[in-house]
């Protein structure tokens, strides 16, 4: 399956969503990505058994952390799909790109800019 | 290579693709034998990768599945032969000549990259078997993205260049020059030492049923309806009904299509499965659909048998909303408004009924096709009279023919948890058979030490792949390899056609040697298919797998991004530079071989423990087998006769003495496990016997077998009258006083007595065909004896129905009474009267009886202290939990540990049996194992910064951290499954995964966002 | 162990918003064990920070640490060189930490990450709940190892009070009434008896009156 989907997405693979920490998607946002994705399984279908709730909670905590800094938790999402999903991460990709569209770029990215323009 | 050893061949030939031939390959292959896996059409798969969720836990099947399909794909030694047949078999049992005739796929396997650019180009669009028709593919194709082998064929019957004698598209746009028309049919001569037939079975066609199928474009089978569930389906998971691809707002669902029907080509049997999955497909299309759907079930007797399976089905009436009418369906015909369907049935009640849908769903049973027969007869395999191998309740995966075992659906109608389970008893017997010649066909790789690079800096090689067009057409690949050439450590780099090729292969490592690299990292299709690969060209070079990184440039860029090349360049570029950032900060990951005790505990002396000792005995491997009780033998002990007829005592003298004379097992009795430690390979038992005599018992898997019970009912007068007894009581006084029971005028049966209910909500499986059992027993004494069986939903599964329709034309009364008005019974003196409300009439009726059966429920044994004792999880009903409902059915998740017998839930001998000996194939295999190593992506602690908080302990999905004697967590890596839970909500940061460290997944992100803000 | 929980942000925000370097100090202690001031606490406050300040355009490193324990001098003293670097500290410690910190580095603030709330035990993952208060006269042996004094929203001493309705407290219908866990608990141990006998008037002296506590135990005095 080849549906295309935006150029703007980089994935990082790793073993389990179990393994996505929450200091992972923190060091995405400190290091200036617009928002992150954690795609996990399908509840239920977890290979290890509670690796996507565990993100899950964490997805949410990094959620509340942005809101007490100011920053919109909408930057951070966690996903279910299973690997035969194709469409469905196509859709996923689209809806979060348009949802930080919204949003418009990083702040800490957008000060970055407004400093080279003053410069 | 030595081929064999005395007189057997150990190689082992596994006819069928399925699910069943899949776990039974690699079973074999698992455990020292070679084995030919011949399917016949172009991919591996089944009717499973066709399911889109499977009863009673919704997994996603296809999740499920894949991996079994890639495991089998890249096994050393199994040799997967697609578009393939069995001919003939001559030759006997452990020495057979097989002939296979191979058709052409046109299309090279070994040049193949599967880019599917032959299917874009081909001009002819054929009917889509994979979705069941509802779409359409080209006759260049896939079976379906996930198959193995992921390689396309030329479907000869509908390609125009067979057709006509040009086209040719495919053969002029491959860019791997793959395809191939001179390929001719093919026929092999195989010597193998055994023979899996795992064929399958077919759906049965609707057509002859006045249901509108193949009228009505919404009238569809339930194999169909999957397709249209499924992601991959040709509506991607969208529910739309076919006639106009809008959302259906009411389906039902009509059961038994070709099944309990002995009219329309129909069968006897009762397919029993269909029960299942169309609660299961009601509860998705429920949870698919946008707008609130009706779902309703037209039904004869809810067959909801299985284990949890009840609960599933209360779940989808209760919870869910889906309707269940008891009534069997006479005719679907057009509504006149808006293209709905009319349903005419007749109530229970005798009254006539009718109900519009907007989609209809035949639940079409499942039939041994006519090749199959065929084959069969050719092969000298017995059939059954419904075609389905004959084999016997107490060798139920033996054929009539020597050496020749059979699995899954063609042994008989059944669910994947059983189809798996018998997949892995006839991989056992095979592997008994051949027990001498394990080891003598199969490959070992010989691989160089691996290299210390512990002081060397890093020094990386980056491999470019063009992937023929299919990189190469959209991203700029020398602009990435040059691009890549001044990341920091990288040494050299290469743009290569087709990395993967073999010419390749040995190309990199002449480059890994020359550039003298201890890191390679290659931008190519995706670590999914192609990582194993390219970790293997390195391991020959002296170099760990794990100094390895993928950047995924095609299936994550190229193929995403056909339309954008210059940003797909760009994103190529930012993976390229990802990837080597944390190529350089992977370290070498040490893999250990685990050392494995070759000696099997079971515990639990009864049919299934002593079948799993047996077996495992039988194959090279030395059991003990523990039992509480004085006596060997189980519940079994209490049983005279299976359905068929068969002497249970008889059986069981023969293997009490078959397991004491066999020299290779010990038997405890009067024994209990008193102590249990280790780990898989490694355990250490303590039992204790009646004498108080300790015996320490070292051994390297364990398998539970420790048995159910008959419920004791509170009800009915139990205890308190002579007449009432349970169904085990009734057997021994029809076996031990024949003629008292004889002189009865009438017995009544009541069913479900301790199950179904609050207390207990499962059906315990065996009591309806307990009750037609002994029904038919009381008929054969006593023809004049009146026999009444009360019952909630007759549950005679599978061939089982047979007997249902013999004890109906013997006369046996069945009424069927429901939860809410449930039978009495009174004692008066001797006598015993039984009322209850007959549901035509719906009037309360009194009889006298002179005997009073009760199903009593099959309930748990007293496990608690084992389960502590092994760490085994239990449901909630007592019964252990096996790793994975589906497939994974005899296993603990807990590795080394197996499971069998009605220790898992209730079920008839001849399951136990079959469990059993799944259980010893699986513990063979894994005693037989020589890739088990410890070791690799586990988790580790760094004792210094542990508080010992109890945080990992209590996340882990399996138990394994642990406080040590020194206070801080411990992790036996031979246990971590890798996860990484641990590693991410250790609140010391004590905790690290290997191969996914923080550093080494955050420089991926360092790496991409370099110099943004 | 002594509970905590993380800051209000805009609090930490402001106390350190005046300074350019600032050190992160978590504890491997009970803010650990409390998931509320260890390691992995101190690297998400730290990431937190930097990109509130990189926002607002002020320039702001921040260090990160964790320190075995804090309420032992020599742990604290691993600071001494890495310290000079900052303008201020924020320990995740509990207030106890906080503290002695701020005794051995007297010339560098030392501000607090977290709220310590109290003596406690974990219900349940991410569940802690309060047992002491450290009133420094344990009443536990007569009533039935169920603190009135942590337990009962009043404190009382001798029974409870008129506002216990089926089991809960006044204060809060969510809380169990201290003094009927009690009641429960001694006729369990069948001690009702002790229920009868009432407790000496509570010496608060050995609590908060009397100023900070001390204890010695001499023997381990060096």
């Amino acid at each position: 399956m080849r549906l295309s989907y935006p150029t703007n997405i980089r994935i990082i693979k790793v073993p389990c969503t179990g393994r996505v920490a929450p200091i992972h998607i923190m060091r995405a946002l400190e290091k200036g990505a617009d928002g992150v994705f954690v795609a996990g399984c399908l509840e239920g279908d977890c290979h290890y058994q509670t690796g996507n709730l565990r993100a899950k909670k964490r997805v949410a905590y990094v959620q509340e952390i942005l809101k007490s800094i100011g920053f919109e938790p909408e930057r951070v999402a966690m996903y279910n799909l299973s690997a035969g999903m194709g469409p469905r991460f196509a859709e996923i990709t689209m809806e979060m790109v348009e949802k930080i569209r919204l949003l418009g770029p990083n702040p800490i990215r957008l000060k970055g800019e407004r400093k080279e323009k003053a410069a | 290579m030595e081929m064999r050893k005395g007189n057997s061949v150990g190689s082992v030939m596994v006819v069928g693709g399925g699910i069943a031939g899949i776990q039974a390959a690699l079973d074999l292959a698992n455990s020292g034998f070679y084995v030919y896996m011949v399917e016949k059409t172009s991919g591996i798969g089944g009717v499973m990768a066709q399911l889109d969720k499977t009863f009673p836990t919704n997994d996603c099947s296809m999740c499920i599945l894949s991996p079994k399909l890639v495991e089998l794909g890249r096994h050393l030694n199994i040799r997967l032969m697609t578009l393939s047949e069995l001919e003939a078999l001559e030759g006997e049992a452990g020495d057979f000549t097989a002939t296979v005739r191979e058709r052409p796929r046109y299309v090279d396997m070994e040049k193949c990259i599967a880019c599917g650019m032959c299917a874009e180009k081909c001009p002819r669009k054929v009917d889509n078997e994979f979705n069941q028709g509802l779409d359409r593919r080209k006759a260049a194709y896939v079976k379906y993205p996930q198959t193995v082998p992921l390689k396309y064929a030329i479907d000869e019957e509908n390609c125009i260049y067979f057709e006509k004698g040009k086209c040719r598209a495919c053969e002029k746009f491959c860019p791997a020059e793959a395809v191939d028309f001179s390929q001719k049919e093919t026929t092999h001569k195989i010597q193998v030492g055994s023979v899996i037939l795992a064929p399958g079975s077919r759906t049965y066609d609707p057509k002859a049923y006045d249901y509108g199928y193949g009228l009505y474009p919404d009238v569809v089978t339930s194999i169909e309806f999957e397709r249209v569930l499924s992601a991959t389906g040709p509506s991607e998971g969208h529910l739309v009904r076919p006639s106009d691809h809008q959302p259906p707002r009411k389906i039902a669902w009509l059961q038994c299509v070709g099944s309990r029907d002995l009219q329309r080509n129909s069968h006897g049997y009762c397919s029993g499965v269909c029960c299942m999955y169309a609660v299961k497909e009601a509860i998705v299309a429920k949870e698919h659909s946008a707008e609130p759907l009706d779902t309703a079930i037209f039904f004869m007797d809810l067959r909801s048998y299985g284990k949890d399976f009840e609960k599933y089905y209360n779940r989808a009436r209760d919870e869910h909303g889906v309707r269940f009418i008891r009534s069997r369906i006479h005719t679907v015909s057009p509504s006149i408004e808006n293209g709905g369907l009319l349903i005419g049935y007749t109530r229970e009640n005798g009254e006539p009924a009718e109900e519009q849908f907007d989609m209809v769903v035949l639940s079409t049973g499942m039939e041994v096709p006519p090749e199959t027969a065929a084959l069969a007869r050719k092969l000298g395999v017995a059939l059954n009279h419904y075609n389905f191998a004959a084999t016997n309740a107490f060798a139920p995966v033996s054929t009539s023919r020597p050496g020749v075992y059979t699995c899954g659906l063609f042994q008989g109608p059944k669910d994947i948890p059983f189809s798996v389970a018998e997949a892995s008893a006839a991989a056992c017997a095979a592997a008994i058979d051949l027990a001498e010649a394990r080891g003598t066909c199969v490959q070992v790789k010989e691989l160089p030490a691996e290299l210390d690079l512990s002081e060397e800096e890093p020094r990386i090689g980056v491999f470019v792949c063009n992937c023929g067009i299919n990189i190469g057409s959209v991203v700029n690949v020398r602009e990435v390899t040059e691009y890549a050439a001044g990341l920091p450590n990288v040494v050299v780099t290469h743009e290569n056609l087709f990395t993967c090729s073999q010419d390749t292969q040995e190309k990199i490592k002449q480059v890994i040697q020359e550039y003298r690299l201890n890191r390679v990292v290659v931008a190519a299709c995706s670590p999914r298919t192609h990582e194993p690969l390219f970790q293997e060209t390195m391991r020959s070079c002296g170099l760990n797998k794990y100094l390895f990184e993928m950047a995924n440039i095609r299936d994550q860029d190229a193929w995403v991004h056909q339309k954008e090349p210059e940003r797909a360049t760009e994103k190529a570029k930012d993976l390229v530079r990802m990837a080597v950032a944390r190529a350089s900060l992977l370290k070498p990951v040490v893999e250990r071989p685990l050392e494995i005790r070759q000696k099997g505990l079971v515990i639990g002396g009864g049919v299934a423990g002593l079948n799993a000792a047996l077996n495992l005995a039988k194959q090279g491997f030395e059991a003990v087998v523990i039992e509480k009780e004085e006596e060997l033998g189980g519940l079994a002990l209490r049983i005279p006769h299976t359905i068929e007829g068969l002497d249970v005592r008889d059986y069981l003298h023969r293997l009490i003495a078959e397991v004491r004379g066999n020299g290779n097992i010990e038997v405890l009795t009067g024994a209990e496990l008193s102590g249990f430690k280790g780990y898989k390979g490694n355990f250490t038992s303590e039992v204790r016997t009646r004498d108080n005599q300790v015996h320490i018992i070292e051994h390297g898997v364990t398998i539970v077998a420790s048995g159910a019970v008959e419920y004791r009912p509170k009800e009915f007068l139990y205890g308190g009258h002579p007449g009432v007894m349970t169904q085990l009581d009734l057997g021994a006084f029809i076996h031990d006083r024949a003629s008292e029971a004889a002189g009865w005028n009438r017995a009544v049966f009541i069913q479900c007595v301790g199950s179904r209910n609050d207390e207990n909500p499962n059906c315990s499986r065996i009591c309806c065909q307990g009750a037609v059992k002994h029904a038919i027993a009381l008929k054969d004494l006593n023809p004049d004896m009146d026999v009444i069986v009360l019952y909630r939903d007759m549950r005679m599964y599978g061939l089982l129905e047979d007997y249902y329709s013999t004890a109906r034309s013997r006369g046996v009364l069945f009424s069927r009474y429901s939860r809410l008005q449930p039978p009495e019974v009174a004692g008066n003196g001797a006598g015993l009267y039984v009322t209850f409300t007959d549901h035509v009439l719906d009037r309360p009726v009194r009889v006298s009886a002179d005997a009073v059966i009760l199903a009593a429920a099959t309930i748990a044994a007293d496990t608690e202290r084992l389960a502590t004792q092994l760490k085994i999880p239990r449901n909630t009903d007592g019964f252990f939990i096996e790793a994975h409902a589906k497939l994974r059915p005899v296993d603990f998740s807990s590795e080394g540990i197996y499971l069998c017998g009605t220790a898992h839930g209730p079920k008839l001998i001849t399951e136990s049996i079959s469990q059993a000996m799944a259980a010893a194939s699986r513990a063979g295999s894994f005693l037989a194992s020589r890739d088990q190593t410890i070791g690799g992506v586990v988790a580790r602690v760094d004792q210094s910064l542990c508080a010992a908080c109890l945080v990992c302990v209590r996340n882990c999905p399996y138990g394994v951290p642990f406080i040590n004697d020194d206070g801080v967590s411990e992790i036996n890596e031979a246990l971590c499954q890798g996860c990484g839970i641990c590693a991410s909500e250790c609140p010391a940061k004590a905790i690290q995964l290997a191969h996914y460290a923080d550093d080494q997944i955050m420089i991926k992100v360092d790496a991409l966002l370099k110099g943004v803000v | 162990m002594i509970m905590a929980k993380a800051k209000p942000m805009d609090e930490i925000i402001n106390e350190i918003k005046g300074f350019r370097k600032v050190l992160i100090a978590g504890c491997n202690g009970c803010v650990t064990v409390c998931e509320a001031g260890g390691m992995k606490e101190v690297e998400l406050l730290a990431s937190a920070l930097r990109m509130f300040f990189m926002r607002e355009g002020q320039e702001m490193e921040i260090g990160e640490t964790s320190l075995t324990r804090q309420c032992d001098p020599e742990y604290n003293r691993e600071l001494q060189e890495s310290i000079r670097n900052y303008d201020a500290v924020v320990s995740l410690a509990c207030g106890a930490g906080v503290q002695f910190l701020a005794e051995m580095y007297d010339n560098v603030p030392i501000l607090p990450g977290v709220d310590t709330c109290f003596i406690g035990v974990t219900e349940e993952p991410g569940v802690w709940t309060e047992r002491c208060q450290a009133c420094g006269q344990c009443l536990l042996a007569s009533t039935g190892g169920i603190c009135p004094i942590a337990r009962c929203s009043k404190r009382m001493a001798n029974g409870p009070c008129g506002g216990s309705a089926n089991g809960k407290c006044e204060v809060n219908k969510e809380i169990a009434c201290g003094w009927q866990l009690i009641y429960d608990r001694l006729k369990q141990l069948g001690q009702l008896d002790r229920f009868e006998q009432p407790v000496d008037i509570k010496n608060w002296s050995t609590s908060r009156d009397g100023g900070p506590r001390k204890i010695i135990k001499e023997v381990s005095r060096q």
